[in-house]
């Protein structure tokens, strides 16, 4: 049985992209488009891993962060931190928000996928 | 007063004072030996004085006993005896004129009277003895009033010397008593005044110095508000305090601008910062995307399954994009950057902005009736020629158009263009009905990498620098460009452009 990802992300092409290729990986993923999104569908459907991009409309990754790993149903989840964002505080603060791990844009597709095979199995 | 003054003035009365101590001394002095004189004369005169009483007296004696011997024997005179008895008279003659050789003005009187009696007594004296030998003598001699006179003339000039003696003794008493007096006031108010000096002198200069000390001790210890204050002193000791209240000033000037110089720089460096850190995140978005479709098209390329051709071109049509807005996100921070150190140039040209609005209006039409926006333009071709940069007039205008239509959906984008008839600039405004801005992000909106809301580009992309760029280009081609804005009801961005710039760029 493959794992069941939710990708996180705003910008179009980014998602659309990732999406496929983490198919094409064999990862059954789903999508969200914002913060308010990507929270309701990490509590309705439990995903195995979030993968989110911290400058989110609405919510931004930074809080749901937060708000998963303050939420004792859902904070077991792992979460890896996509940013365009490459300076060593921003990775700092997203691993200070609780993220289980960091990828800096443009993504590295191989590392990204031990990074997630690393994560969900332990 | 200041310090030097009194210093100069105490001296000076000191010498003063010392001056009269000396000119004193020798006055007393002078007068001590005047007055010495007058009373060693005063006494000679009286030692002569009774010399002559005792010499009248001796021969009064002696004509009383020749003239008794004459009555009684007839007896004559031997002429030596005769003459050694005129001698006698002469040497008393000698006597009364050496006393008048030391007579003063006081004494003069009393001697002339003296000098009177005593010669008509010599005389008689003289003819006494010169008939004395004569047959016919009589002793007429025996009268004694001219003797009685002439001893009390004598008596009464050896008391006039007396009391003139006595007073020239009581004026050099008091001379002595008065220079004394003199002496020892002088010298205690020298020291009076000199000990004086020296106290307020060493309490003066303490107080200011411990001032001064405790001003240069509270400035050491980082007070740089503190000031010497209450300077009563116009002298050098005041001057320093002066001096040091400047110095303090100027020192607390010195750091408050070094401090304000560290904070604009430290406020560049961190803006420098805040920059650098966006263009490496607004350059990553798009090279994620091209990155990321290129493998995977490679990937999909290497697997056996056969390429869905629509897609896969639909894929590439998406990298091309990426690189596109790569390109022009690299364009702005290049123009930026040039407008930044100063090396934007304008490329100056007669052109008609009419003509350029309607090209670039045509060109970005697709795009601004998107999302079912309604595009409405005015009529150009009345627009004045103008002397200016073209490429840069179009650069602004297709960044407000994209702008209006970023932010509008099924709204209104309107162009207008005018020539100001008050000051004959040329006008255009970019209208639309879009999201709008509140007046804090109207205040910002033209600022770098600002956009309305730190979601705005989320949810409309860009990179936040077509507004900077569009103000920095308005200012340096000599114009200028505001927004005026209703939330939720739409924006309206005005760009005002001379027909010709009053200061031409020295390039152009």
């Amino acid at each position: 049985m493959s794992a069941r990802l939710l990708l996180v992300e705003d910008n179009e092409l980014n998602r659309d992209m990732l999406s496929r290729r983490l198919r094409r990986a064999g990862f059954e993923t789903l999508i969200a488009e914002d913060g308010e999104k990507a929270l309701a569908r990490i509590t309705e459907e439990r995903p195995d891993l979030v993968l989110l991009d911290m400058n989110l409309p609405l919510v931004d990754g930074w809080t749901v962060c937060q708000r998963v790993k303050s939420d004792s149903a859902v904070a077991d989840i792992p979460i890896i931190a996509l940013t365009a964002h490459a300076m060593a505080a921003d990775r700092d603060k997203a691993l200070a928000a609780g993220c289980d791990d960091y990828a800096t844009k443009p993504i590295d597709f191989p590392a990204l996928l031990d990074k997630i095979n690393a994560l969900i199995s332990p | 007063m200041s310090l030097r003054r009194r210093l100069t003035l105490s001296l000076f009365t000191i010498l003063v004072l010392f001056a009269i101590n000396v000119g004193t001394h020798f006055w007393g002095s002078y007068a001590r030996s005047e007055s010495m004189v007058a009373y060693r004369q005063a006494v000679s005169a009286g030692q002569l004085s009774g010399e002559l009483g005792k010499q009248l007296e001796d021969q009064r004696q002696k004509i009383l006993v020749l003239s008794t011997l004459r009555e009684n024997t007839d007896d004559r005179l031997g002429d030596g005896d005769r003459a050694s008895a005129l001698e006698g008279i002469r040497a008393t003659r000698g006597t009364l004129e050496a006393l008048g050789g030391m007579v003063s003005d006081v004494t003069a009187l009393q001697y002339q009277r003296l000098q009177e009696s005593s010669n008509r007594l010599l005389q008689s004296w003289e003819g006494f003895y010169e008939r004395y030998n004569d047959d016919a003598w009589q002793g007429d001699i025996d009268d004694p009033i001219p003797y009685l006179e002439t001893s009390q003339r004598l008596k009464e000039l050896e008391q006039r010397q007396a009391f003139i003696a006595v007073q020239r003794a009581n004026i050099i008493d008091r001379t002595i008593a008065l220079t004394d007096r003199i002496t020892v006031l002088g010298f205690i108010a020298s020291i009076f005044l000199t000990a004086t000096l020296g106290f307020f002198l060493v309490r003066y200069t303490n107080d200011n110095l411990k001032r001064l000390k405790r001003g240069t001790q509270r400035l050491g210890e980082g007070d740089l508000d503190f000031r010497i204050s209450d300077i009563n002193d116009d002298g050098e000791l005041g001057d320093l305090a002066n001096a040091f209240n400047r110095m303090s000033d100027k020192l607390r000037r010195a750091i408050d601008e070094e401090k304000e110089a560290k904070q604009s720089a430290d406020e560049a460096n961190a803006a420098k910062s805040r920059f650098l850190a966006n263009v490496s995140h607004e350059l990553r978005t798009p090279l994620n995307a091209i990155i990321g479709y290129s493998e995977m098209l490679h990937d999909e390329l290497d697997d056996d399954e056969p390429v869905d051709r629509g897609q896969f071109q639909t894929d590439l049509d998406k990298i091309v994009l990426s690189g596109r807005q790569l390109l022009a996100l690299i364009d702005d921070i290049l123009d930026l950057s040039k407008i930044e150190t100063g090396k934007m140039q304008l490329a100056m040209e007669h052109f008609k902005p009419g003509e350029v609005l309607t090209m670039t209006v045509d060109a970005l039409a697709p795009v601004l009736r998107r999302n079912g926006n309604t595009l409405r333009c005015d009529d150009f071709s009345g627009l004045p020629e103008i002397y200016n940069d073209a490429v840069k007039f179009r650069q602004i205008m297709v960044n407000l158009l994209s702008n209006a239509a970023k932010f509008t959906d099924n709204g209104l984008i309107e162009v207008k263009a005018q020539q100001d008839e008050a000051s004959g600039d040329l006008i255009v405004e970019v209208s639309d009905s879009g999201i709008g801005m509140t007046e804090d992000q109207q205040a910002q909106v033209f600022e770098v990498f600002v956009q309305a809301d730190d979601s705005t580009s989320h949810l409309y992309g860009g990179s936040g620098l077509g507004l900077a760029i569009c103000r920095d280009f308005c200012e340096l081609m000599g114009g200028s460009i505001s927004v005026a804005s209703t939330p939720g009801e739409g924006s309206r961005f005005s760009v005002r452009l001379p027909v010709a710039p009053a200061s031409v760029p020295a390039d152009a």
